[in-house]
């Protein structure tokens, strides 16, 4: 079966076009004019289940926007999508249920309170039992070394810490497919080795498909 | 079920992330109240150089502005959400919203609940029930149920009226301008319609129903005036459904036009 099926997926933005000047400023409160900007262009692939895969390009060429789409974040302007058989933005809620999404420049957890605590709320909002929700956290807290720093408030770690933390709490409901926006970005090499690791041993393991974007070449050697 | 459970888990962090700076938590009640007294101490002023306002006795009135107090708090501790578009929209983290199975709306707002408003009801029932036993009102068992159902209109209205506002960040790039707009609109339907122009009044009343949140309702328990605005009060519920539903469609709608920020 297809983990994700995309067909002719575009994204158009409407963006303001800003006149130079401050007459042109005057005038852009008057009279608008708008650009279409289309950041996704009529992209199509398949990925089947159980597989890593990698999203290359250059900054600004549309790979945050799909991945967006594909989460059921962003609404395409057209196209056919599929993600493990939702139809993202239609069945949100329900289809949220079995991905797993981490944006390496925006953090998911609380930041002022204890890594628990923003654990525990998940395990709530995702409905996970609390025999389940131990099992998961022992395991995934010792395969990537977290145990002091699960009292820890967020904002007290540091970037390759709370990295780690940020791929348990997207991995707490056990989720079939990951979406990883840039996950390395930032870390020093023995964070990205260890997450390299982590992520390729959980596609062996549990099966569970990996989409990442990354501008990190390596990051494509060691895993796809 | 589940949503219950999820407000209480909200709660309990909001419980942890507040507490731990205490002087903010008490700085904010008292804010808060400070606030509420200066709007009543202006009543209190107006009545010295008029006995009646519109037909109205300043314990009326004060009575009005007690039970508009009770749905305000009720109303802002669940959405205390002034800085959404800024927060939400501008930065991005609708992102992380939109990326967890609960309802979005119902998120934002629990990441958001503010308990220490309730305070405010807390003191606005208090000056109720004073004016209640000034001004010599009949009072039976029945009136309460009649009272919370009013209130529960009250706050739908409100709740729908800035839900509507929230989701139009969805739309436009930055609504900055209206937030404070509407927060100097609503301060008007605190006091007898009556004295305002037609025009001011039917904005009030179906437009922009701020007037079912204060003065409507309010009357209900008062003695009948010339023009009746008892014969509405009843409506508050109805018009508290409309309006909330309103707000929420807008809302649900908005969220499929989200574009995202950045990166």
């Amino acid at each position: 079966m297809l983990a994700i099926d995309v067909k002719d997926l575009r994204k158009q933005f409407s963006v303001q076009k800003n006149r130079e000047g401050l007459s042109g400023a005057l005038k852009d409160l008057f009279k608008r004019e708008y650009n279409e900007v289309t950041a996704v262009k009529d992209i199509s692939f398949q990925i089947p289940q159980g597989e890593i895969c990698g999203y290359i390009g250059e900054n600004g060429a549309g790979k945050s926007t799909t991945i967006k789409m594909l989460t059921g974040i962003l609404v395409p302007t057209s196209g056919e999508l599929k993600v493990n058989g939702y139809v993202p933005f239609k069945d949100r809620e329900k289809f949220v249920n079995g991905i797993g999404v981490v944006f390496g420049q925006r953090s998911q957890l609380w930041w002022d309170i204890g890594v628990i605590e923003s654990f525990q709320l998940l395990r709530k909002v995702y409905r996970v039992s609390e025999a389940d929700f131990r099992k998961r956290l022992n395991e995934l807290v010792e395969r990537l070394q977290l145990g002091d720093l699960l009292n820890r408030p967020v904002r007290k770690l540091s970037l390759g810490q709370r990295m780690r933390c940020e791929l348990v709490a997207s991995l707490l409901h056990n989720p079939s497919i990951l979406f990883l926006d840039e996950p390395t970005i930032g870390l020093d090499i023995v964070v990205k080795t260890e997450i390299r690791d982590f992520l390729l041993q959980m596609n062996k393991e549990q099966g569970t498909t990996i989409l990442l974007t990354t501008h990190d070449l390596q990051d494509i050697e060691a895993l796809c | 079920m589940r949503y219950a459970s999820l407000f209480w888990e909200y709660i309990k962090n909001y419980a942890k992330t507040r507490l731990t700076y205490r002087a903010d938590f008490w700085i904010e009640v008292l804010s808060d109240l400070l606030f509420q007294g200066m709007n009543l101490i202006f009543i209190l002023i107006v009545f010295q150089h008029t006995p009646s306002l519109g037909g109205w006795s300043e314990a009326e009135v004060v009575f009005v502005y007690g039970f508009f107090m009770i749905p305000y708090g009720v109303f802002s501790t669940f959405f205390s959400i002034w800085n959404f578009s800024e927060r939400y929209i501008v930065k991005g983290e609708m992102d992380r919203v939109l990326t967890r199975p609960a309802h979005s709306l119902y998120q934002v707002l629990l990441e958001n609940v503010d308990p220490p408003s309730l305070i405010g009801s807390f003191v606005g029932a208090i000056i109720m029930v004073l004016c209640w036993t000034q001004l010599g009102l009949p009072f039976e068992v029945w009136d309460l149920l009649i009272l919370l159902l009013l209130i529960l209109g009250a706050v739908l209205i409100y709740a729908g009226l800035y839900t509507a506002l929230s989701a139009i960040s969805f739309y436009s790039d930055a609504p900055t301008g209206i937030v404070p707009l509407m927060y100097n609109i609503q301060n008007y339907g605190r006091y007898p319609v009556n004295i305002y122009n037609k025009m001011i009044r039917f904005v009030l009343t179906w437009l922009l129903p701020f007037a079912f949140v204060g003065v409507i309702p309010a009357s209900y328990f008062l003695e009948k005036k010339t023009d009746d605005l008892s014969q509405l009060a009843l409506f508050t519920p109805v018009m508290g459904i409309i309006v909330f539903s309103l707000g929420l469609w807008l809302w649900n709608h908005g969220v499929k036009r989200y574009r995202g920020a950045g990166s």
